[in-house]
């Protein structure tokens, strides 16, 4: 009994003690003040070479690390560590890189620094990410001199500086040195801000690198917190303990807006629509006819209106804007029409169908109801599947999912990216779509390096394939973000952040 | 007591097998990580060179072995999807963890044993039914709730606490009362219906008639016999805390075991899953057998064999 007693007193102290220290609240001046943005993920690999998501480990790297080339919000390309670039004939790009660039190491940035970085993208393992050199058939890297490269390519290619936008040129020494677990936790780049602090799983510190060769950014202290719970961190926000907030769902948008923050909306790249699958176990859906009843069924601006609280619109285009086709427009809603369309395919009393969703993608079962009751309307007779991520994935690499299936994809602006997705066989074809007209188009455009005549192909693919549909067409996936009153900042719709475009208000 | 320690040992060491064992079976029955970790139109050729890259071409009898060969040594792999070591992953996570169930354990006891003991000694008054009331509903709110309203209240309104995160105590109050509000609503009953059992054993009747104080009889006689249920489910509710209490750390953006553990799952990461599974067991492991030595503390009549 003795020993329980002081152990409870001693326990009790300690408690006591840990609840009585004082929290640390600095002070900021208004201009030195960090800011912190809270994402519902962890920074996962600060390795430029194994990338593969958007925010916020893509926006660290944007941040620590520079491309040649930069991808503008609207898809265009900006010059960064290339200042200029010409192509000299079919298969062979010309770059000018930038001088007097170094590294946070004391490295030089030069054309070396791209061959070294170049080769180890498209090594194991972090070829299974990066997308150079199979996007773009790029085959050698050509040291002219110092600071000027040449890039060649297996094909002509449109797409070499959309790519190259993905391609992050770490400090070529100390990549080649360093081990790639070290690596994916001490980056060495010559970016607008370097690592100050890494806590996984808790926060992410970074501090401005005041050399930096477009100039020191404004913000000098960026810090990016996990707060996976969306209520939490919009709590943060309007406790102002936290100045931006990314990935806000709809039914939660309204609560960003506080007397310390704002909301955003942005009308986001990914194309969200059910995915037909043509030989999956509904046979009738191979019927071009049926695809096109499934989109004449269902009132997409209805559920826009209802379900998406009239956060974003109706897809105009497998292509996102501005490289979509302007004479398409949506299918219009007439049950009627998709009756006929179903009668004329030899189907007047539907038949079933199975609607399927990945259980980690938002509103996935509330929109795959709603699909399904309209569908029920024309006679068709829906059942439900949620899948796990995993088999979700696996049913769509291998187009084997059943029926149609929510999904959103290619969320990016490049029409050659978004209309290859679809040709016979490629490996993100998961309806198992192939039409051979389509295909040529497609190919003869992405190798067409004529800017109006391959506007011109990519308008036809964009025709054939907007009618055959092998998707039933819903609505571009809508962003909201929440940011502080005290600061401004044009927020992208690939969800990337640029800290270093931050301004105090 | 050697006897009995072999004895435990060597049961830990079955138990740890078999816990390895079938998470790694389970893990894999989920399917194949490749399909989440490669870019969304990466190649069959780009996955397969993956899949060999992570080991998950060999098989599984070939990839088991050599996990447990490595894990005796101390060595649990590395993260698929992190590229860090596993150890190093679980040792950054362990002591806000370990903090957090600290200190909502010892809030949770702060709480229970005092009001447990109280109400039934006061049983059947407007004291007893407005407790066991109360913890009835702590018990049935949800968690996750009651860490939001926390929040809404003193951090979002009030500004006194942190809404969420890792740093000071500060950021530990919040948090700590979420998960103790639970596990005391739990106890208090437990410890209310394990006092009123032994008030009216025989051995207390005897004590009371032989002139013994109340305090003594309450504190030396029927406190001690009254904690024995106790001390097992509250040896229960702190490996479940250790090992990690995920909606928890969730709502407060805690950096902890348990949100590494379902972000695992999540992704597939099959040796992080095995470690995370592999140290709650050992915690579970360890709990139990301290748990046994307490029963001798409390209880002479116990001994261990």
């Amino acid at each position: 009994m003795r020993l329980n007693r002081r152990w409870a007193t001693r326990l009790f102290t300690v408690a006591a003690l840990s609840l009585t220290l004082p929290g640390l609240t600095p002070v900021w001046a208004q201009d030195a003040k960090p800011v912190i943005i809270a994402s519902s993920e962890d920074v996962i690999s600060l390795d430029p070479h194994m990338l593969d998501s958007n925010n916020p480990t893509g926006s660290v790297i944007w941040s620590i690390f520079d491309s040649l080339v930069r991808r503008g919000p609207d898809g265009a390309s900006v010059p960064r560590l290339a200042t200029e670039w010409t192509r000299m004939d079919d298969l062979t790009w010309r770059f000018t890189l930038r001088q007097g660039v170094t590294f946070s190491n004391g490295e030089a940035f030069n054309a070396q620094a791209v061959v070294v970085n170049f080769a180890r993208m498209n090594t194991a393992p972090f070829n299974s990410v990066q997308q150079l050199h199979d996007q773009t058939g790029l085959k050698e890297v050509r040291v002219i001199d110092d600071y000027t490269i040449e890039l060649v390519t297996e094909k002509p290619t449109v797409n070499m500086l959309y790519w190259l936008a993905e391609a992050f040129i770490a400090a070529p020494a100390y990549i080649t040195d360093t081990s790639p677990d070290a690596v994916a936790s001490a980056p060495v780049g010559s970016g607008p801000y370097v690592l100050a602090e890494w806590k996984r799983g808790d926060s992410l510190k970074l501090t401005a690198n005041e050399n930096y060769w477009g100039g020191a950014p404004a913000v000098k202290t960026v810090i990016f917190r996990a707060v996976p719970e969306v209520s939490s961190r919009l709590n943060e926000l309007r406790a102002g303990t936290v100045d931006m907030v990314v990935g806000i769902t709809p039914d939660s948008a309204d609560q960003a807006n506080s007397d310390v923050s704002d909301l955003v909306k942005i009308e986001g790249l990914r194309k969200m629509h059910m995915g037909i699958s043509i030989k999956g176990e509904q046979p009738a859906l191979a019927d071009p006819r049926v695809r096109q009843a499934l989109n004449y069924a269902v009132d997409v601006p209805t559920i826009v209106a209802s379900l998406m609280g009239g956060s974003t619109s109706p897809l105009l285009s497998i292509v996102n804007p501005p490289n979509n086709n302007p004479a398409l427009v949506p299918f219009a809603y007439d049950p009627e029409k998709a009756k006929a369309l179903l009668a004329e395919a030899g189907f007047p009393d539907g038949f079933p169908l199975t609607i399927q969703w990945s259980t980690r993608f938002d509103g996935g079962k509330e929109v795959s109801e709603v699909v399904g009751a309209y569908l029920e309307q024309v006679g068709i007779k829906p059942s439900y599947e949620a899948m796990e991520i995993g088999q979700f994935r696996e049913g769509l690499s291998k187009a084997s999912l059943k029926g149609i299936y929510f999904q959103g994809w290619a969320a990016l602006i490049n029409p050659s990216v978004e209309l290859v997705i679809l040709t016979c066989g490629h490996v993100d074809n998961s309806s198992g779509y192939c039409n051979p007209d389509y295909d040529k188009l497609v190919i003869e455009a992405s190798q067409t390096l004529d800017d109006a005549a391959r506007q011109k192909l990519e308008f036809a693919a964009q025709e054939i394939i907007w009618n055959d549909a092998p998707w039933l067409y819903l609505w571009r996936l809508p962003s909201f973000f929440g940011i502080s009153k005290t600061l401004s900042y044009d927020f992208r719709a690939d969800n990337y952040l640029e800290p270093y475009l931050i301004t105090y208000k | 007591m050697i006897f009995f320690l072999i004895k435990r040992f060597l049961q830990a060491v079955l138990v740890l097998v078999g816990v390895s064992f079938s998470t790694f079976i389970v893990a894999h029955l989920t399917g194949d990580p490749v399909e989440l970790m490669a870019r969304e139109n990466a190649s069959l050729e780009d996955k397969q060179a993956l899949r060999e890259f992570l080991g998950l071409d060999r098989p599984l009898a070939e990839q088991y072995l050599t996990f447990v060969g490595k894990a005796v040594q101390g060595d649990l792999g590395y993260s698929f999807v992190q590229r860090a070591s596993v150890t190093e992953l679980i040792a950054e996570r362990l002591p806000a963890t370990l903090e957090l169930a600290a200190a909502g354990f010892l809030l949770a006891l702060l709480i229970s044993v005092p009001l447990g003991i109280i109400i039934a000694l006061k049983r059947n008054t407007v004291w007893d039914v407005v407790v066991t009331a109360l913890a009835m509903v702590g018990q049935a709110a949800p968690g996750f709730w009651i860490g939001l309203m926390l929040v809404v209240l003193f951090a979002v309104e009030l500004k006194w606490l942190p809404v969420s995160g890792y740093g000071g105590p500060m950021y530990l109050i919040l948090p700590a009362i979420t998960l103790a509000l639970q596990s005391a609503a739990r106890l208090t009953r437990l410890v209310r219906a394990s006092m009123l059992e032994v008030l009216n054993a025989d051995y207390i009747r005897t004590a009371r008639s032989k002139g013994l104080r109340e305090r003594t009889v309450l504190f030396i006689h029927a406190f001690r016999s009254a904690m024995i249920p106790v001390v097992t489910m509250a040896g229960l509710e702190l490996a479940e805390l250790v090992s990690g209490a995920f909606i928890t750390e969730t709502i407060f953006a805690w950096p902890g075991v348990g949100r590494l553990a379902v972000n695992a799952v999540y992704q597939r990461d099959f040796p992080l899953i095995q470690g995370v599974v592999l140290l709650a067991a050992v915690f579970f492991v360890l709990i139990n057998f301290l748990v046994d030595v307490l029963y001798v503390v409390i209880d002479p009549r116990v001994k261990l064999k």
